[in-house]
């Protein structure tokens, strides 16, 4: 995919993106990595259009993120599964694919169940989010995200509130997803995955890109920041 | 092994409930017979249909101040919510002056001073509308935690797939609201029942008061007060029950 951040800002109550330009071009799996509050999850929302930023532009393969055809194809995966509590694993699914994908019930019943499947969520489709695990819950919110057909997937910190055991699950099942010719942008704290999973990788501090490259980068910290958070994060 | 310590638990819970409803009946056949006459049921025997007539009238009235309670409750949620500082003040002292008065001062008032006031001596009809009044803060409430219980991050979700604002409303906001809301709204129906009772007050027909109306005609007070206090019991206990089935069985 093609990346391009021009003159991005994006402020809260303070500033929390400071005067971003960055181009990037022929990766597919794209890991942000950075302490809490140096603006990965703003980053990865302004990305997948979920927020606009106050200044400045964002393009994904040479088109505005406002623009409604990228909406249609960009798939996000929330920190908490964010299921609609109120319905099953396979009605979350059906229900955005019959009322906002115009399929028919019979169509979006297959998807739904292909992508559950594929998340070996085979035996909980018909359970609520609350009446399956964390794990379970945020691999069904996965393949929620996939069953729109995505190009690109986001990933804000998939397993924040989850236990290590969980973690590795869901992360597991996320690499068992690269052979679906898409395309990953992911926040994480968890290195390995990031060494695992990614091509290239972005580090961030206080609003600023310190450090990119390939995830070598993490081995080599040319910055304090960088080797602190290597450090930390260790 | 499981199985049998579940079934025990279950045996035993049930022998505490046993136990503990018979001390409550025991307690309550000692005050009967310890009151100066017979303890006999028989002379409101031919008042039946007048008493059936009560429960009737307890239960619409409450039903009528259910729905109306709902939808006053509902005016004053938007009320409160809307931007306009007038309506939020508005809405805050008369939520304040609701909470502060008693029930039975708030019929009284309504029948007697607020009704005449308007020409109007439809007594009946200010004492319901007194207990819409009543309720009507406290469904306020009940809205105001319901649509609050629906995250920021869902509203995110409903946005990124693209939801229109009826779709997000009818398949995602309201079947949750409608959930969260059941249960609260039950006990406040059974706050509304209990509350009817004061509407002997201005003589509506309702199950205090054909009680009280069969009492001086049978002299039977110690069994009229019984009967009506059980009577009660029979309609808001299930309904109670049935309330902690519906918080159970749909919560989210």
């Amino acid at each position: 995919m093609k990346l391009e951040l021009r003159n991005l800002s994006h402020s809260y109550d303070v500033e929390v993106i400071h005067d971003l330009n960055f181009i990037l071009e022929n990766y597919k799996s794209i890991a942000i990595i950075g302490v809490s509050g140096s603006g990965k999850s703003t980053l990865i929302r302004l990305m997948s259009g979920l927020e606009k930023p106050s200044i400045g532009n964002i393009f994904i393969n040479d088109k505005s993120v406002d623009d409604i055809e990228y909406k249609q194809h960009v798939g996000f995966v929330f920190q908490n599964h964010n299921l609609f509590p109120h319905l099953s694993l396979k009605r979350n699914i059906t229900l955005i694919l019959e009322k906002t994908r115009e399929k028919t019930k019979e169509e979006a019943e297959s998807i739904a169940i292909k992508y559950l499947h594929m998340l070996h969520l085979e035996t909980q489709v018909n359970k609520l989010p609350k009446n399956v695990s964390g794990g379970q819950a945020q691999r069904a919110s996965i393949a929620r995200a996939l069953s729109i057909d995505p190009k690109i997937i986001y990933l804000d910190e998939p397993t924040a509130s989850l236990d290590p055991i969980l973690t590795h699950e869901v992360l597991t099942a996320v690499e068992e997803l690269k052979g679906l010719g898409k395309e990953f942008v992911f926040v994480t704290h968890v290195l390995s995955f990031v060494r695992d999973f990614a091509d290239y990788v972005i580090f961030m501090h206080d609003g600023l890109i310190y450090e990119h490259g390939t995830p070598e980068i993490l081995d080599k910290p040319k910055t304090i920041q960088l080797s602190e958070f290597m450090r930390k994060v260790r | 092994m499981d199985l049998n310590s579940t079934s025990m638990n279950k045996l035993k819970s049930f022998l505490a409930y046993f136990f503990a409803i018979s001390t409550i009946i025991a307690f309550i056949a000692y005050v009967a017979i310890k009151q100066a006459s017979d303890f006999s049921l028989e002379p409101f025997y031919i008042y039946r249909f007048m008493i059936f007539d009560g429960i009737k009238n307890t239960i619409l009235v409450s039903l009528i101040s259910l729905v109306g309670s709902l939808i006053v409750g509902f005016i004053l949620y938007l009320l409160q919510i809307s931007k306009i500082k007038y309506f939020k003040a508005l809405i805050d002292v008369f939520t304040e002056i609701i909470y502060g008065t008693p029930l039975l001062v708030l019929i009284i008032v309504m029948a007697f001073l607020i009704g005449p006031a308007f020409n109007s001596y439809q007594r009946n009809f200010f004492g319901v509308l007194a207990l819409i009044v009543y309720m009507s803060p406290y469904m306020t409430n009940v809205y105001k935690s319901a649509f609050s219980s629906i995250s920021e991050e869902q509203y995110l979700a409903m946005d990124l797939f693209g939801f229109t604002s009826f779709q997000r409303y009818r398949y995602i906001i309201i079947p949750q609201v409608v959930r969260i809301l059941m249960p609260p709204l039950m006990n406040n129906f059974s706050m509304i029942i209990k509350g009817s009772a004061l509407l002997n007050l201005i003589s509506y027909n309702e199950l205090y008061f054909v009680i009280n109306v069969a009492q001086s005609r049978t002299f039977a007070f110690v069994e009229g007060y019984i009967l009506m206090w059980v009577l009660y019991l029979l309609i808001t206990i299930p309904l109670s029950q049935l309330t902690k089935f519906v918080e159970r069985k749909w919560a989210l």
